[in-house]
């Protein structure tokens, strides 16, 4: 048995529509995690799909209770083949955002997936079942064709990541020598472009807040008071100037990342952003100065406001109102100040004179708090993986030290002190926050092709040193 | 018979209930204009109180319909005493907002009224049904004490003012001669200090529209694509910023008024304003520097942001968002160039690097277009009129060259030249666009007094009306 064997038994499995009846019957477990009636569903996922398919392949299986009350549980899955290979541990969640069911387009459905040429749509396929069924298809595969992984397996399954992981971090680090291993492999996330085999060493962080200047109770009508009193729709706007410049610069000076590392800078040069098909139009003039695409949004941090109110905007009266409220946000990269970036904004409001307008913490339900994590471009293991996928693909992935959108990673970084990488394979424009969430198909055999290679390469016996 | 013996008869209307049971009888009919099922109250409000009255004061009346279907009707009644004699044009609407019933305090009603210490509960006792009560009681009491009045008088009521006064303008142009005056004199709105008369000679105007950037279709994950795609909110919040100062300076000049006149100023020295104890607190800091609070409020233009909505405030996602919109206002005193704001706008966003922003009309619920009108507050009319007012109540009555707010004035000024007058009864407590309107006993019974006086003094030989211009 060879490498090519495990391939194209990867690609027999594909083509012969095992993999798309094995991930419908995934997608059809309504596993929203804001859900707190769809909790049943997260603990049924885990025992009557990943359990069976890991024990299948002689793994042991554990799960976890959540320690916050009413969260959704936690999936190991281990084979431990001998004491000194090195240790992978994978990852996927099984839990989904909400179906919006009756927001996607005529004839489809969140819970039943429907192919339409290219695409598969469904909730889940993309973000993130269509991806751990993937990974834990190619590493039975490649153990079939080898008779043994040559490697120890660590795969969890979450159920909460749509819900920000609550108690994920909590849970890993009372139980780190279960989840210990030599490095992390997973995927989750889309590729730089569809036809790009693309890994990503890390993810931007991100932190939710609002922005509120409430100057007074109820409204004042326009006439009697307008020139009288203050508007804090127009006070919050000049604050929002202050911040970020009308072409998306950021001016608050702690915000910015310090200077980047040469490594990072290597693996951004020359990168393309493609976001596929229906992708909107990158703004060329957004954002820092002089930076290309793919510097922007994995190599820079940005700000946005991702929603603004003031007085009724369904039905507006002539009233001075007495309150704004803006909901923001910071992507940031690693080199970034996470604990300063609520004080410096604070001192910054408060050097514009805006001591009128308040920092307050993020509505529960979009409350995005994730710390920023990077594994250094010059690991050897991201030169390992880059060669494996080089050698399926015939040509080089595309390396991105952050992912621009946000995860879980400080867990495998942080706490378990991890090499992380992550072979995506999804595009920009699957929706996957959205109704109409689909994959690619021709995108997800060549993902099979690629993890089945790298799970063989995995037991070959030539990966990098333990840290 | 006398000036003292009018005012006395006017107050004794009051003491004795009389006035109140006007009130009552007219708050209990339902007429909100914004309720297209009250078009029926509309007009028995015309037929049933208005018009009698008017009739038993020996004045002709004509309703007419508004040409615009679903619009309510416009009384005009006319009491004409010579032809060489002056002729006065009143004004009042019939019409309230909606009633709100749920929303009063326990006990209240909207169409019932209710007396509880000072105020009085109600419907339109302050807007404008008590009000215009008060001109039609004191016209009453001066017809019993002279046997005429002494100068022509015409008064109308519309019942669709809280709707827009839609139509009236119209019904105004195509009858001319119908409503044609010398002077106009009438009701409506607060006292700028409860406890103090004043007049008022006009009103700014307000251009109502919506400023939106909509940059491509949908939001798109703020992760992946976070400083590829320029944000809406960001772009909109910056073109507010260059139109209007952190401090609420107007900074598009175009969209300034001239300079303030002299005797605007002078006016405006006199007037101070006392919101009441439930005000809210004043910024001096807002505002164009250099003017004081009253000038700021009465002689110049201001920007207000009144509904802003950028994604989905009531469920935000982490998406950059595909749009932006803001709803906003100018007020705006007279010889301002309000008719060219939008374009002044639109050019300004061009000029300054927002050409993605476009200055759009504002939604129907919402299109608060209104001219700006005011009579020189040292016109003889106004001044007049506040001598008038002066002579009853023993204060010297403030003459505010403009309201704030905004009214249907330029159907006085501009569609029939009349010079203007107001005596507002009311004060800026009164809750007159919410739950729980009232007005108050104290201020009322003086209104009747000054309206008496007033009427009274029109006609009298030894207090002649000023020159007709």
């Amino acid at each position: 048995m060879t490498r090519e064997t495990a391939i194209e038994k990867a690609l027999e499995f594909f083509d012969d529509g095992d993999y798309v009846a094995e991930l419908s019957r995934r997608v059809a477990f309504r596993t929203e995690s804001q859900k707190p009636e769809q909790q049943p569903e997260l603990y049924r996922y885990l025992e009557e799909e990943i359990t069976p398919a890991f024990e299948a392949m002689g793994h042991d299986c554990r799960i976890f209770e959540n320690p916050v009350d009413g969260k959704g549980p936690v999936l190991l899955a281990s084979r431990i083949e001998g004491e000194d290979l090195p240790t992978v541990l994978g990852y996927g969640h099984g839990d989904v955002i909400r179906g919006l069911e009756d927001q996607w387009r005529e004839g489809l459905s969140p819970w039943e997936t429907v192919q339409d040429g290219d695409r598969l749509y469904g909730r889940g396929t993309a973000d993130n079942k269509g991806q751990h069924t993937i990974n834990m298809n190619a590493m039975r595969i490649a153990m079939e064709a080898r008779g043994k992984l040559g490697f120890n397996s660590k795969f969890m399954v979450e159920t909460g990541e749509e819900n920000g992981s609550p108690g994920l971090h909590a849970l890993v680090a009372a139980n780190k020598d279960a989840f210990a291993a030599d490095v992390f492999i997973a995927s989750d996330g889309p590729r730089v472009s569809p036809d790009t085999p693309t890994i990503f060493l890390g993810a931007r962080g991100v932190k939710n807040f609002d922005l509120i200047c409430e100057l007074r109770e109820g409204g004042h009508h326009s006439g009697n008071w307008g020139g009288l009193l203050a508007n804090p729709g127009i006070i919050l706007s000049h604050a929002l100037a202050s911040i970020v410049s009308e072409t998306g610069r950021i001016r608050v000076k702690e915000w910015l990342p310090g200077p980047l590392p040469n490594s990072v800078k290597a693996a951004l040069r020359g990168l393309t952003v493609d976001g596929g098909e229906n992708a909107p139009e990158i703004d060329e003039g957004w954002g820092e100065p002089d930076l290309s695409p793919a510097e922007q949004v994995y190599g820079w941090n940005s700000f946005e406001v991702l929603a603004f109110k003031v007085g009724n905007p369904d039905n507006p009266v002539n009233a001075v109102p007495p309150r704004a409220w803006a909901h923001c946000q910071l992507r940031f990269i690693a080199d970034t100040d996470r604990d300063a970036i609520i004080p410096a904004l604070r001192k910054h409001l408060d050097a514009h004179g805006f001591d009128m307008v308040d920092v307050l913490p993020p509505p529960d339900m979009n409350a995005g708090d994730f710390a920023s994590t990077r594994t250094d471009p010059d690991n050897p293991w991201a030169a390992w993986a880059a060669a494996s996928l080089q050698k399926t693909s015939g040509t080089a992935p595309a390396v991105i030290p952050q992912l621009g959108g946000s995860i879980c990673n400080d867990v495998f970084t942080d706490i378990l002190g991890l090499p992380t990488i992550w072979v995506p394979h999804s595009y920009a424009s699957c929706s996957q926050h959205a109704p109409n969430e689909h994959i690619l198909l021709s995108e997800a055999r060549s993902a099979i092709e690629l993890m089945a290679g790298l799970y063989w390469d995995l037991g070959e016996g030539n990966t990098p040193n333990a840290a | 018979m006398s000036r003292e013996a009018v005012i006395d008869r006017a107050l004794a209307y009051f003491d004795e209930g009389k006035f109140l049971d006007d009130v009552a009888r007219r708050v209990a009919i339902p007429t909100e204009s914004q309720n297209p099922e009250r078009i029926p109250d509309l007009y028995r409000y015309l037929t049933e109180e208005m018009q009698p009255t008017f009739e038993a004061m020996g004045y002709a009346c004509r309703i007419y319909d508004n040409p615009i279907a679903g619009k309510g009707p416009v009384l005009l009644a006319h009491r004409q005493e010579g032809d060489n004699l002056p002729t006065v044009l009143g004004y009042g609407h019939g019409d309230v907002i909606l009633g709100y019933e749920e929303q009063w305090d326990e006990g209240l009603s909207p169409w019932r009224i209710e007396e509880r210490g000072d105020k009085v509960y109600g419907r339109g006792t302050a807007d404008n049904k008590g009000q215009h009560c008060l001109h039609m009681a004191a016209l009453a009491c001066v017809l019993e004490e002279r046997g005429h009045l002494g100068f022509n008088h015409k008064f109308m009521i519309e019942m669709g003012e809280e709707n827009g006064s839609a139509g009236v303008n119209d019904i105004v142009a195509a009858h001319k001669d119908a409503f044609g005056a010398d002077f106009y004199l009438a009701s409506d709105g607060p006292r700028i200090d409860a406890a103090k008369a004043n007049v008022n000679c006009g009103n700014r105007g307000a251009v109502n529209f919506d400023l939106v950037c909509e940059l491509r279709e949908g939001g798109h994950h703020s992760g992946n694509w976070g400083g590829l795609l320029a944000n809406p909110g960001i772009i909109l919040s910056h073109a507010i910023a260059s139109i209007v100062s952190e401090k609420g300076q107007i900074l598009v000049k175009d969209l300034l008024p001239p300079p303030i006149p002299n005797s605007v100023r002078v006016a405006l020295r006199d007037v101070i304003r006392e919101g009441g104890p439930d005000a809210p607190e004043v910024q001096e800091w807002w505002g164009e520097p250099g003017l004081s609070a009253s000038e700021k409020v009465y002689g110049w233009n201001t920007f207000e942001v009144l509904a802003f909505k950028v994604g989905n405030p009531d469920n935000p996602v982490n998406a950059v968002p595909p749009r932006a919109w803001a709803h906003c206002q100018i007020r705006f005193v007279v010889g301002s160039r309000f008719e060219e704001f939008p374009e002044i706008i639109q050019k300004h966003l061009d000029e300054n690097g927002f050409d993605t922003v476009r200055v759009m009309p504002p939604p129907e619920g919402n299109v608060g277009e209104f001219k700006a009108s005011r009579t020189d507050p040292d016109h003889p009319w106004p001044s007049y009129i506040a001598d008038s007012v002066t002579r009853t109540t023993g204060e010297k009555t403030v003459k505010l060259p403009n309201s704030g707010g905004s009214i249907c004035n330029y159907i006085f000024q501009d569609t029939l030249g009349l010079p203007l007058c107001w005596i507002p009864h009311s004060y800026v407590g009164c809750s007159q666009h919410a739950p729980n309107e009232h007005i108050l006993k104290s201020v009322t019974r003086e209104g009747i007094a000054i309206m008496a006086g007033v009427y009274w003094d029109l006609g009298d030989p030894a207090t002649p009306m000023p020159a007709r211009s």
